[in-house]
């Protein structure tokens, strides 16, 4: 069994996801399985800052992989993986959005949803305060992240959970270094105000 | 000293080490003596430290995660056999009236040949192949026996591992005779894996991908699991729906 717990390795080079794609291309079934392996979480969490509900996030990723290998001969060597993949999944994951997400932002599935983690999380027994506190944060922060302008989110999005470089953003949206910054700020800013409300969740004496 | 209003809008990328060297300079002159901007600064870094939390947007780890590539590798291997099977079939636009007008030009040939040459003598009749017709009809029902047995074993084992209650100490539940079992119908699954390769057992082959990952988790695992890894399975299998999914097989195979 503990072999089937697979460790995901987090900032793996570039490289590496090059090579492994160039056998994907020559039909390398356990390459892909390893693109998977080592990209999974981080698409995930691409892919969850549009789409909140869990089940709709792993259909998406799905989606996305099962595009990855559809569309294996499209991927230029000369261009970044990470990039061409986050492409793939933001867009899969903004239809997604709109299909489904949108307009529910306050509706009374949210506000069940949000009790019901208040519940989860401040049961008796349930842990540490210091735990409780970073779940109810967590949440808080999603929240907020998710409620971002669109271009906003992609950046903070590519830039947190998809570990790029802010040119390689500039270069996977297909606009200027400083438009990237600027919406880098904003987004920050952005969460700045919007957090600085929950004073209960955000401490900031 | 440079102005708040300026220096500000700079902080973010400042944090970001995404400022060029004079900014960077002035930045780091004016923060030195002024509160109200280190205040500003301290705000950001925590919020860029909450966004790195690796938990935030994470996944729920559990068995279908694991076994997603192993399960995606799959999907994407089955339409590849069903594709290479329709290829004969599709035909570009122009094959249809290609088509019309090479019988066209048979049945102008044949008319003709008709009305200009004598009669002839009928070549041997071509074998009817009765055999083979036979043969295949016998080889799909065994097939669907045999895949019949496999789900059913499976089912039970299933069923075994949810109620899975001998302890071998402490936490630990004795497992032994159900990773037997798994590793038996491993070998059972590779003597089908032939007859499921045909179009129409795409569904049973996918049911069947999935009772495979989770066969050779249990065939890996020690003689006396975890409760935990036992749960982790039960889930999955409650996830998947893998019990239901066998009996509507079943109902659809006899």
């Amino acid at each position: 069994m503990n072999s089937m717990a697979q460790q995901e390795i987090s900032n793996e080079p570039a490289s590496n996801a090059a090579e492994l794609m160039n056998r994907v291309q020559q039909g390398d079934m356990n390459a892909y399985q390893e693109i998977v392996r080592l990209y999974q979480r981080r698409v995930y969490r691409v892919i969850s800052s549009y789409v909140r509900n869990p089940d709709d996030a792993m259909e998406v990723l799905q989606d996305t992989f099962l595009k990855v290998h559809t569309a294996r001969h499209t991927w230029d060597k000369n261009c970044s993986f990470s990039g061409w993949i986050y492409r793939i999944a933001i867009n899969a994951g903004i239809d997604r959005y709109r299909r489904s997400d949108r307009g529910r932002s306050s509706s009374l599935e949210d506000v069940m949803e949000s009790q019901l983690h208040e519940s989860a999380t401040s049961r008796p027994g349930g842990g540490p305060m210091d735990s409780i506190r970073a779940g109810e944060r967590r949440r808080a922060l999603e929240k907020a992240v998710r409620r971002l302008p669109q271009r906003q989110r992609e950046v903070v999005s590519l830039r947190y959970f998809g570990e790029m470089q802010l040119e390689e953003i500039a270069t996977l949206l297909d606009c200027p270094l400083g438009t990237v910054k600027s919406n880098l700020h904003k987004a920050i800013m952005s969460l700045k105000a919007m957090l600085h409300a929950q004073k209960g969740v955000f401490d900031y004496e | 000293m440079s102005s708040c209003m300026y220096i500000q809008p700079l902080l973010v990328l400042y944090a970001e080490g995404a400022l060029e060297r004079d900014e960077k300079q002035l930045v780091e002159a004016h923060l030195s003596g002024c509160p109200q901007c280190n205040d500003e600064a301290a705000g950001i870094a925590r919020i860029r430290g909450w966004l790195a939390d690796p938990e935030l947007f994470a996944p729920q780890q559990d068995m279908a995660w694991r076994l997603l590539p192993e399960k995606l590798a799959a999907r994407v291997r089955a339409p590849q056999v069903e594709q290479k099977r329709r290829f004969p079939l599709r035909f570009p636009k122009w094959a249809f009236s290609a088509a019309a007008v090479v019988a066209l030009a048979c049945g102008l040939v044949w008319m003709m040949r008709y009305r200009t040459s004598a009669p002839q003598l009928a070549g041997p009749a071509p074998i009817r192949a009765g055999n083979e017709a036979f043969l295949e009809r016998m080889r799909t029902v065994y097939a669907r026996e045999a895949t019949a047995q496999y789900l059913n074993a499976c089912q039970e084992l299933l069923l075994d591992v949810m109620n899975a209650d001998t302890t071998c100490g402490g936490e630990r539940v004795d497992v032994a005779l159900e990773v037997s079992r798994a590793r038996e119908l491993l070998r059972q699954k590779q003597r089908l894996e032939t007859d499921l390769q045909v179009p129409e057992a795409a569904r049973v082959r996918d049911l069947c991908g999935q009772l495979e990952h989770l066969l050779i988790n249990l065939s890996m695992s020690s003689e006396c699991e975890s409760g935990d890894t036992l749960r982790d399975m039960e889930r999955y299998i409650k996830k998947e729906q893998l019990l239901l999914r066998i009996n509507l097989l079943q109902s659809g195979i006899s």
